[in-house]
């Protein structure tokens, strides 16, 4: 299985792919209208320079960009979501669960909270995705 | 439903808590200068005002409580947080008190962060985005239910949207919470009983939550302890003062139990239910909570097995299927017994409505968390037409 390096385009590509693929996703963001923005906080020391913006976008079942941006282009997603690099890593190797991760100020998201709420089968379902791409994470090349 | 083996959790609960009767008008001035603070603005409501309960409490403020704003609705909104941060902005006010409801409190915690942020309340919708303390709250309720005195959650309408906007913030939990049960002896018999059942069935859903935490279940156990044993009493004599006082804590207990922990099943179908057809949001726990037990009973009978312990309703050497049973059927006959509302349809709800509830309960957050697995509607459905 091709492993891809976390955090980058080629990255990016797999999940969206993945996202694409899964019937179940389709059915359970039936309902889902909106992009959603990842920052990652830099970690110097974990190999994590930059902050790093991804932008992703969801409209009914369908997935529509999904891609590495700047902050500007982050900051116009309906709901902004922010990060210690160490934490998305947890995130996304699935040792921390994105909910509890929200109650306990581990990540920060901005935005309209009931809908996220209301969907967040959804967002458990990308994560969850997510944990299928094999990924290398900057700390671990 | 034992804890995961590999269990982890953070338990959050930083609001001092002063319980007493008449301990609003006596502590309030000192854990002001405790926190460093000289320049009070009181946030309440016009009921709270004609019911005779902010006069101790200002008078005790003397010079210290700079402004009284008291225009908040049953359901606040950001141009009331607007107005009333405004207003203390205007006086100086270096701290909030809030008395009254949930609708207060939520208002004074939103006026906080605008007080130290600034801006415009909708820059703050979201979870967890501040990143400093903000400015000091001291919550005096008046009721006993909702738990809003140690959470750090507030629910505003943005009437821009036509809905209801949730900002959670660990930041902005209320310093202090003064629990003097004085103040919720005036409380009418239906508001005790359906506030009271809001509390209860925070710390049962707590307890089967799929984010049960230990903490959090030492304080659900001993509020449902409390519950079972003083809010009747509560409901036959409002002016027992030893009853009101310890419906006060368990309530207190079990906003720190389901803030941690969080909510299930009963929840996402009362907000759902309360969306469609107007059912008061402790009223509609109530009448469900129940019904969401015996739903619940084939994954939570361990846990049920407990509250029965804690009832004093298990049988000796009875089965643990038993015990649950025992702990489901308490919880029906303590409905009955503090005169709370047994039917959905006692306040109109029709058969199309829960029809529409039972799909929007299916998005609701809440029902991720329940010990159950809910596969589709259809289930939640059921319940409903149980309820009705």
């Amino acid at each position: 299985m091709t492993a891809y390096k976390a955090f980058t385009q080629e990255w990016m590509d797999a999940w969206k792919q993945k996202i694409a693929e899964s019937k179940e996703y389709k059915e359970i963001a039936k309902n889902w209208e909106g992009s959603v923005s990842i920052t990652v906080n830099a970690d110097p020391s974990k190999n994590v320079p930059q902050p790093v913006y991804m932008f992703t976008d969801y409209w009914h079942g369908d997935v529509l960009d999904f891609v590495i941006c700047d902050e500007a282009k982050a900051q116009t997603a309906k709901f902004i979501m922010t990060g210690d690099y160490a934490r998305w890593k947890q995130v996304a190797k699935k040792e921390l669960d994105a909910t509890k991760a929200l109650m306990q100020g581990k990540l920060k998201l901005k935005g309209d909270l009931t809908y996220v709420v209301r969907n967040v089968k959804t967002v458990n379902k990308v994560i969850d995705i997510l944990t299928e791409v094999n990924t290398v994470f900057p700390d671990e090349a | 439903m034992a804890y995961d083996p590999d269990l982890s959790f953070v338990y959050f609960g930083p609001t001092k808590v002063i319980f007493g009767n008449g301990s609003s008008a006596q502590e309030v001035e000192s854990e002001m200068g405790a926190l460093g603070c000289s320049r009070a603005v009181v946030v309440t409501d016009q009921g709270i005002i004609k019911a005779g309960l902010l006069e101790k409490i200002t008078a005790s403020l003397g010079a210290k409580c700079v402004g009284v704003y008291s225009d908040i609705p049953q359901d606040t909104g950001i141009d009331v947080v607007n107005s009333a941060s405004a207003f203390a902005k205007g006086k100086g006010a270096d701290i909030v008190i809030s008395v009254g409801g949930g609708s207060v409190i939520d208002t004074a915690k939103c006026m906080c962060i605008l007080m130290t942020e600034g801006g415009s309340l909708s820059d703050f919708e979201g979870i967890q985005l501040l990143t400093r303390p903000q400015t000091p709250h001291i919550v005096i309720p008046t009721t006993a239910g909702t738990g809003s005195e140690v959470t750090w959650a507030a629910v505003i309408f943005d009437k821009s949207k036509g809905q209801k906007i949730l900002i959670v913030e660990s930041f902005n939990a209320p310093r202090v919470a003064i629990l003097d049960p004085i103040l919720t002896m005036k409380l009418p018999l239906l508001l005790t009983a359906s506030t009271g059942m809001d509390a209860f069935c925070h710390a049962v859903e707590a307890m089967t939550s799929m984010q049960r935490e230990p903490i959090a279940d030492a304080l659900a156990l001993h509020a449902i302890r409390l519950l079972y044993k003083y809010l009747p009493q509560c409901i036959q004599n409002g002016n027992d003062l030893t009853a009101r006082g310890q419906v006060q804590l368990a309530a207190t207990m079990a906003g720190w139990a389901f803030g941690n922990a969080l909510v299930g099943l009963v929840h996402a179908m009362a907000h759902s239910i309360g969306a469609v057809a107007r059912v008061p949001h402790g009223i509609a726990n109530g009448i469900l909570l129940p019904h969401c037990m015996v739903f619940n009973l084939s994954d939570a009978q361990d846990v049920y097995a407990e509250i029965a312990l804690a009832l004093g309703v298990m049988e000796k050497g009875s089965t643990t299927e038993e015990a649950a049973q025992a702990a489901v059927a308490a919880v029906f006959a303590f409905t009955q017994k503090i005169g709370h509302p047994q039917k959905l349809s006692e306040f109109g709800v029709k058969e199309a409505d829960i029809i529409k509830a039972a799909e929007l309960s299916m998005s609701d957050g809440s029902i991720i968390n329940n010990v159950r697995f809910v596969a589709d509607a259809s289930e939640v459905l059921e319940i409903y037409r149980k309820a009705l």
